[in-house]
């Protein structure tokens, strides 16, 4: 049987955590101030690439677009996964990218990769809430796309992927979608996803791995390879300036919403108001589609 | 299904001990460990002893563990061993040192967490080597046997198949009640233990206890502090901690109950003692409630942190170490920097935040766990089937004289377990009479077993040593004629002899007595002791306070099920619970299991279970 091969693409992001972020006095991010971190989106993505790892021995490749500096990121990425690759997308040319030409960059820089069974990537980036990089990636690699992955398990022989994805329906959240599609494909994991390790084998390997990760981590430069525009083949039309159609006109302060929830007081004093509210809860239930 | 050769329950020391002697023994083994890190569920007092024991073998931690005198982060060895009879503000003391190195290569003081992870370490690391290794944050929950198959279940991950078992889960062993082979240890088989780790520079304990940098100071206390209960207290040095705290017969405690947390402030509030964890706190001022909200929090994050920094950098300047460090380091250019950083940290403190600098003492950790008295309830037969029983869940902690041990001996009986299943895997052979019956006789074999039945006459000669200055009519005519025939060798020798005869046992009520641990030592101290004072009242924190300084991992589910709930036991839980679980409620009491740090005091007329795999209690120092 073939090993699996994964990819993640991670994002370097500022940190947002207590007392690590700055702003300038106009209320923007300063960046300069900010410490920039693996992306807790990313981070989760890397978790759950790791988690193929442990259970299918998958071989995996971290690649992320950034400025130098975000080397130290794809080493917190290793920490976590134990990668056996860092792939550093750094060119000047990359600067003012948008989503379309940020994704034209890592489709190539993965296609660089090599042949990939599984690509991971975050749900989005905490900087930036748009949440399209992935998709657009996907399509840019032509791979089926699975969004909001909360659990999936691979099927060495068949070679297929059984995901389990957190879906909303008719404006009902946390419904799970269970999906089988053959890999390639291009995985979107969810905030709320954990690994489970069921076995005590599995527990060892995590162990084993982790123990490797750290190791690897002290060493990470000699798993780093930096590439360039040309390096990657990208197409100078499709990144950078040239490639983003996105312009943004302007980034306003989110304004304070007004409450649309409307409340009835009840007070439950008595047996009639008690009625009521059980009443009302009924009436709730009754629109919701419960499994 | 997957199979491996041999899995251990529990991993404290005595799992761990296993775990490293089997792994070197070249098995396969798994060990199971529910607390989400090694370390986090284990406590001791605890001095840990090597033993060098007159006849016989011990395997003593320094043979499992073989670099564990130069890499270990054990706290200091104790040197000074010092016992205190109180009575008010009155002390008098007997330097039992002699006592302490009796049979003993060294103690060291240690703290179970960072201990326990080192151990873990070392054990995990050769378990890897072959195949083997340690699955934290699992809670094994039912054993069975399928023919010739042993099964394991745990609450989190699927069945396994092995051949052989250690089971290292401490005084409340699940694995003993599940299978029925033993019983629930009774309250006269048991102490329970409180303890507070204290915080205090460690170039400060040098000065107050007299130690040189890496001595110790072992310090215990009997006499009124006892509140009139059998046992005591102890106070033993670590590097920059103290390890404060008070050992009690159950039955003591069930027969007049007290609040344990009261005899570990009983013990904070004798005079020396206060003298011995005072230091210097930082007190903050209130913050003034007319500023705006985001202003008032600003100040309080800006005091928390400066406060902080203050601390460590204080830690920093203690300590001789860590100084030479950081200077080696580069982080400041000399000792002189690190000081006048640190006065001026404290002259801000007191300008910018109006701080003020007071003398009190500062608690770091409240803890609480039952103690097996191995004279009473260790396992004759300490085996069931294909199970071992190693340390505290096989009832063999040592309580003789002011010495506790039980961390020693489970490492003994860790070693011996594994070298019995090594053994009994070589043959295949894992039927009673070739693996318990053999790892019986190796315990039966062990000093330490030897010292759990009979009276030793050359370490009772110690304390008669000690004690013979003190005036004959303190001790009661009840005494007078033993302590007469002890002081002459030879009376001593036949009396000895002659007592061992009759059964250890059999002497435990005369001589574990209110007489002995309380009237004795009280009369002591009121006759002979110097008066000592201290300038402070420590503020003590509530039990309230303690508990939500601890780490929990709160589970919705309880692990405990109250089974009488009016049963006198159970009414007593109220008092007798270390962290006030337990409330009356008019239908009898009922328990709320936050909180509970898994003692096992309850146990008795419980369904007493460990919390499922990484949940409940943290301990950070244990
Ligand atoms: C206050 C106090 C003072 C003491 N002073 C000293 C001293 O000075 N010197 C000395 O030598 N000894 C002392 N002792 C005794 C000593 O601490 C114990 O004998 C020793 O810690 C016992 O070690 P153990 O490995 O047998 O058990 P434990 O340390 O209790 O370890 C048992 C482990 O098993 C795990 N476990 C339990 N059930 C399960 C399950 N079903 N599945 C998975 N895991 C499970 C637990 O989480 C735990 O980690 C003292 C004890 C106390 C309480
Ligand atoms: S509930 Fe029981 S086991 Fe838990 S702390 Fe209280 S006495 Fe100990």
């Amino acid at each position: 049987m073939d090993p699996i091969n994964t990819a993640v693409i991670v994002k370097l992001e500022p940190d947002f955590s207590e007392g690590n972020v700055s702003y300038n006095p106009d209320g923007t991010l300063n960046r300069a101030e900010t410490k920039n971190i693996l992306g807790p989106h990313s981070a989760i993505a890397t978790a759950a690439a790791f988690y193929a790892k442990v259970k299918y021995g998958a071989k995996i490749s971290i690649g992320t677009m950034g400025p130098p500096m975000a080397e130290s990121m794809l080493q917190q990425a290793q920490l976590i996964s134990d990668a056996d690759d860092l792939y550093l997308y750094s060119d000047r040319i990359f600067a003012g990218a948008d989503t379309l030409a940020t994704a034209e960059v890592l489709k190539s820089g993965v296609q660089k990769m090599g042949k990939m069974d599984i690509v991971f990537s975050g749900h989005r980036a905490s900087d930036g809430e748009t949440g399209q990089t992935g998709p657009q990636t996907a399509w840019k690699l032509g791979m089926t796309f699975l969004g909001h992955v909360i659990e999936y398990e691979i099927n060495l022989e068949n070679r297929t992927v059984r995901a389990k994805r957190l879906v909303r329906m008719q404006g009902i959240y946390d419904i799970v979608e269970e999906i089988e599609a053959p890999l390639p494909v291009f995985i979107a994991i969810d905030p709320s996803y954990k690994s489970k390790f069921n076995t005590v084998s599995q527990r060892l390997d995590y162990e084993r791995y982790q123990k490797e990760a750290f190791e690897r981590a002290k060493n990470f430069k000699q798993y780093l390879k930096v590439f360039n525009a040309v390096q990657i083949e990208a197409d100078p039309k499709l990144i950078g300036i040239s490639g983003s159609p996105t312009i943004v006109y302007k980034v306003e302060r989110i304004p304070k919403g007004k409450a649309t929830r409307q409340a009835e007081v009840i007070d439950g004093a008595n047996q009639e108001d008690i009625r009521k509210v059980v009443a009302r809860l009924r009436q709730s239930l009754s629109t919701m589609v419960i499994k | 299904m997957e199979k491996y050769d041999v899995a251990i329950i529990g991993g404290g020391s005595a799992g761990l001990a296993a775990l490293k002697q089997l792994s070197a023994l070249g098995k396969q083994v798994i060990l199971f460990e529910a607390g989400n890190k090694i370390g986090s569920k284990n406590i001791s007092g605890g001095i840990l002893y090597s033993k060098k024991p007159k006849k016989g073998k011990t395997y003593n931690v320094e043979d499992i563990f073989e670099n564990f005198l130069n890499d270990a982060p054990f706290e200091r060895k104790i040197t000074k061993y010092i016992l205190h009879a109180t009575s008010k503000d009155k002390v008098f003391s007997i330097d039992l040192t002699a006592a302490h190195e009796y049979e003993a290569n060294f103690g060291c003081s240690v703290l179970m967490n960072k201990l326990n992870q080192w151990f873990s370490q070392q054990a995990g690391e050769a378990a890897q080597k072959q195949g083997g290794g340690i699955v934290s944050g699992v809670h094994v929950n039912s054993i069975r046997w399928e023919g010739e198959r042993t099964i394991i279940q745990t609450d989190e991950l699927e069945e396994i198949e092995v051949k052989a078992i250690i089971a290292a889960d401490g005084v409340n062993s699940e694995v003993a009640y599940m299978t029925g082979a033993r019983q629930k240890f009774s309250p006269s088989e048991l102490y329970q233990g409180v303890k507070v780790v204290v915080k205090l520079p460690e170039e400060i304990i040098n000065q107050r206890f007299s130690i040189e940098q890496d001595d110790g100071a072992a310090h215990l206390f009997a006499g009124d502090v006892t509140l009139d209960h059998i046992g005591g207290g102890f106070l033993y040095t670590n590097r920059d901690t103290l390890s404060l705290g008070a050992v009690y017969h159950f039955d003591s405690l069930l027969e007049t109950p007290v609040e344990p947390y009261e005899l570990v402030n009983t013990l904070l509030k004798n005079p020396m003692i206060s003298e011995f964890v005072k230091d210097e706190v930082p007190v903050r001022s209130e913050i003034d409630k007319d500023l705006p909200k985001e202003e008032q929090m600003r100040i309080r994050f800006a005091v928390t942190k400066m406060i902080k920094n203050w601390s460590e950098l204080r830690d920093v300047y203690y300590s001789k170490k860590e100084k030479e460090r950081l200077v080696r380091e580069g982080k400041y250019g000399s000792a002189e920097e690190i000081e006048s950083q640190l006065s001026s940290l404290r002259d801000q403190m007191s300008t910018k935040y109006n701080i003020k600098f007071d003398t009190d003492y500062v608690e770091a950790e409240y803890s609480a766990k039952l103690v097996p008295d191995g004279k009473r309830c260790r396992m004759e037969k300490p085996y069931f089937k294909n199970i071992l029983f190693v340390g505290d869940a096989a009832g063999r902690g040592i309580f003789v004289g002011p010495r506790i041990e039980g961390l020693n001996v489970g490492i003994d009986d860790g070693a011996r377990a594994a070298n019995a299943v090594a053994r009994a895997l070589d043959k295949g052979n894992f039927a009673n009479n070739y693996l318990g019956e053999y790892y019986s006789q190796s315990v039966e074999e062990s000093p330490y077993t030897h010292d759990l039945k009979a009276i030793d006459k050359d370490y009772l000669k110690i304390f008669l040593d000690a004690a013979k200055d003190v005036p004959k009519d303190i001790i009661s005519s009840k005494y007078g004629l033993v302590v007469k025939m002890m002081s002459s060798n030879t009376l001593r020798s036949f009396a000895v002899g002659f007592a061992n005869i009759l059964g250890y046992e059999k002497l435990l009520p005369i001589i574990e007595t209110v007489d002995t641990y309380v009237k004795v030592p009280t009369e002591l101290a009121e006759r002979l002791g110097k008066s000592i004072s201290t300038s402070y009242t420590p503020t003590i924190p509530s039990i309230g306070q303690r508990v939500a300084k601890l780490n929990f991992n709160d589970d919705s589910v309880s692990h405990i099920k109250v089974l009488k709930p009016t049963s006198e036991f159970m009414k007593n839980m109220v008092t007798l619970c270390p962290t006030k679980c337990y409330i009356m409620e008019k239908e009898g009491v009922m328990i709320q299991h936050e909180g509970c740090v898994e003692c096992g005091t309850c146990s008795e007329q419980t369904d007493w279970k460990h919390p499922r795999g990484e949940k409940g209690i943290n301990y950070q120092y244990g």
